[in-house]
């Protein structure tokens, strides 16, 4: 450490550092919404590298210090991995759009309702609470281990977390709130061969996190009025719409990023899909998917009431029509719309038993 | 009551084909039902909501010491066995638990904020150069810290058993906020004619990330080294803020600070209460740390941008400057020892490398 005095001489300064900055002279400007991610993409400071060499951490186009220790546990170094075009508008828009399920839902809307129904209620809010605990570690994890030169990305997934914490805590309140209770597990999320846990690559378990399972969840959310009883619960269905929404568009543009970037990758991704798919309507992650637990349960909620089990029932194959019309457009417009039409994908006779 | 007819006219119909009008529905099990553990809860919303804390009724409020289920069962819920158990290693409440974890996470979404629009970025004007370099030296390092925080937190929240999902849920809440600490130092070094500088040192970080043997021991580096450090730099910032953009900043994130600090002071208070014998890893933990600290702050670079900035310039830095930085690490050092005392953990000031002892500084610095 310099030569420093408490009798009144001055310190001595090295001041070498200030000749090791970045590129000097930037001004970015607020926008109209603000200094948001997009406005401070200027210069150098907009550049991000298709290879990653960062190991240590520091921030993207700041100085490298020599013998830095490659302390960073990264394994996501290829822009391709994790890249998607619109991740600062996504990133920015998630923290526009944070909500509390504390003060922002109407729970004294909320009235007793027929057993069955609670019951119903009750069974899909444990479901939805276990599932979004999945949706929120999982990406935690990769975050850890990709490298902060993407850290557009890294945002997202991290607002992601955050938005899957509190669809956690807003579906737990909901169980506890009308004279009801928490019900059965489904164990939809335990680690299988194929299960969101066990992707290897950031790709393979952005398919089935965000392609297929939260895309899945998105439609059911969007339906939310035909299932919601009360303000309550059309809020809660709604603003997780608004959240399951963002991540499902980080894996659309990021699957379009790869495709448009990474040709070589099509065919590993064309099978990512071709597993998505075969579990579409099987997966136990799908609500309104073949497991009875969840599948009878919306059909009580969309029926009104086991009486009405049958209407319920045919919405609910309504419904399953819809995940997989809104999958192939997502599909689709991520750059892999040609399986729809070579054979490769089996939706066709997917859609032709959405009944069984 | 609203009975099921009720519910079903106010709620939108669904127009379905003829087909799906036609199709044959299959007698349901409802197996699922009348399966509970406790049935009948009826929370209230308080005059703050309906918050997480106050869920904690009957069997959902009962939070076991161990919690031995590696899949993903609510707590309170009915779990399912045979099912693969997914990749969990912390299922004892001792190694991850504070009580106020509930309370923190519904404030922090409470005190969110946004970077892009809670920050008047237009009311920042040109610095000499000399600050302005300091200033976007001293973001740098900030954001470093802020982008290690968010590994070093990741790196273990799948790993917690979902039973205590309160301190997952609210350490959720602690990477976005560090998350947003990045992006907002990071506009501001690039808001103001000035950019990125030098990549800080890393022996802290390092300690941080590569702490993998335990959550609490994770902690006592993060909370006691790294974010009371940071806390207590920024409150001096703040006081020698040079607009109102800094300002805001500065106030933001001290915020997003105490309620981390205060999660990881209450979280190793629970763990000396409940196992004492972490005491020893706990006091290791700190002893290695303050030696990676120390290593750190030989290197001379935040310290003088530091002291550009409390001293007004380069001129003012070699005297003020300078002598406000130390007053900034001996106030770091009390509060450490404040904690330690909370904590009942053994450590006294002459236990410290000497840069953190100031009657032993000069000595140290010859």
């Amino acid at each position: 450490m310099d030569q420093q005095t408490h009798n009144g001489a001055e310190f001595e300064l090295d001041l070498g550092w200030m000749e090791k900055q970045g590129e000097w002279n930037t001004h970015a400007e607020p926008s109209k919404n603000g200094l948001t991610l997009a406005d401070i993409q200027v210069g150098f400071y907009a550049d991000t590298p298709e290879e990653s060499r960062n190991l240590s951490g520091r921030p993207r186009g700041a100085v490298p210090r020599p013998g830095s220790m490659p302390i960073g546990n990264y394994t996501v170094r290829t822009k391709s991995e994790i890249w998607l075009e619109n991740a600062s508008f996504l990133y920015e828009e998630a923290l526009q759009r944070q909500w509390s399920s504390a003060t922002d839902i109407p729970w004294d809307t909320i009235e007793p309702l027929p057993d069955d129904v609670e019951q119903a209620q009750c069974q899909m809010a444990t479901f939805l609470t276990e599932v979004e605990f999945v949706a929120g570690d999982v990406p935690s994890r990769w975050v850890s281990k990709t490298s902060p030169d993407f850290y557009e990305a890294r945002n997202v997934l991290m607002a992601q977390v955050m938005d899957e914490s509190r669809h956690m805590d807003v579906f737990r309140k909901r169980a506890l709130v009308n004279g009801g209770g928490l019900m059965r597990a489904t164990g939809a999320t335990a680690g299988f061969v194929g299960g969101i846990d066990l992707a290897r690559d950031f790709t393979e378990m952005s398919s089935r996190l965000h392609l297929s399972g939260e895309g899945a969840v998105l439609t059911i959310f969007r339906m939310g009025e035909l299932m919601a009883y009360n303000d309550a619960e059309k809020a809660i269905y709604r603003l997780c719409a608004q959240d399951e929404a963002r991540h499902v568009a980080f894996g659309v543009m990021h699957m379009r990023y790869m495709a448009a970037n990474a040709p070589e990758r099509r065919e590993e991704i064309e099978s990512y899909l071709d597993e998505a798919e075969a579990g579409m309507l099987t997966d136990a992650a799908n609500p309104a998917g073949q497991l009875n637990q969840t599948s009878e349960s919306l059909s009580i909620m969309l029926g009104g009431g086991r009486k009405y089990f049958d209407e319920g029932f045919r919405k609910l194959v309504s419904i399953r029509k819809r995940q997989l019309q809104e999958y192939q457009k997502r599909v689709t417009s991520a750059g892999f719309g040609d399986r729809f039409k070579n054979g490769r994908s089996r939706l066709g006779q997917m859609m032709a038993n959405v009944a069984n | 009551m609203a009975t099921a007819k009720d519910a079903d006219r106010v709620r939108p119909a669904l127009t379905l084909t003829k087909e799906e009008l036609e199709v044959e529905v299959p007698e349901p099990r409802l197996n699922w039902m009348n399966q509970w553990r406790e049935w009948g809860v009826r929370v209230r919303p308080g005059n703050k909501g309906l918050t997480l804390g106050s869920l904690n009724v009957g069997l959902y409020g009962e939070i076991p010491m161990n919690w031995p289920d590696r899949s993903r069962n609510p707590r309170g819920a009915i779990g399912v066995t045979g099912t693969p158990p997914v990749a969990i290693q912390i299922k004892d409440k001792v190694d991850l638990w504070a009580p106020c974890a509930a309370d923190l996470y519904e404030e922090a979404i409470q005190r969110r904020w946004a970077p892009a629009t809670d920050v008047d970025w237009k009311a920042i004007h040109p610095l000499p150069e000399d600050i302005e370099r300091a200033i976007c030296q001293v973001c740098t390092e900030i954001c470093q810290y802020a982008i290690i925080d968010v590994e070093v937190i990741t790196s273990w929240q799948h790993q917690m058993a979902y039973g205590y999902h309160e301190v997952k849920q609210f350490l959720a809440t602690t990477t976005l906020d560090a998350t947003r600490r990045h992006e907002a130092f990071r506009k501001r070094a690039l808001v103001n004619g000035g950019g990125l500088g030098y990549e800080g040192p890393c022996q802290v970080s390092r300690l941080l990330l590569e702490s993998s043997g335990g959550w609490t021991e994770t902690v006592t580096g993060l909370i006691l080294i790294r974010a009371l450090f940071t806390q207590v730099m920024i409150r001096y910032l703040n006081r020698f803020a040079y607009n109102g953009v800094e300002r805001k900043i500065y106030e933001c994130v001290t915020q997003d600070f105490a309620r981390l600090i205060t999660y990881g002071v209450e979280h190793i208070k629970y763990a000396l209460a409940h196992a004492p014998d972490k005491q020893g890893s706990i006091l290791t933990t700190l002893a290695i740390g303050f030696r990676m600290f120390n290593r750190d702050l030989r290197d001379p670079v935040l310290r003088e941008a530091l002291a550009i900035v409390f001293g007004g310039g380069i001129a003012g830095a070699r005297n003020e400057g300078m002598l406000v930085f130390y007053e900034m690490l001996d106030e770091y050092v009390q509060e450490l020892l404040d904690a330690c005392q909370y904590l009942r953990l053994p450590v006294s000031i002459e236990q410290l490398p000497k840069v953190f002892q100031k009657d032993q500084r000069h000595s140290a610095e010859n």
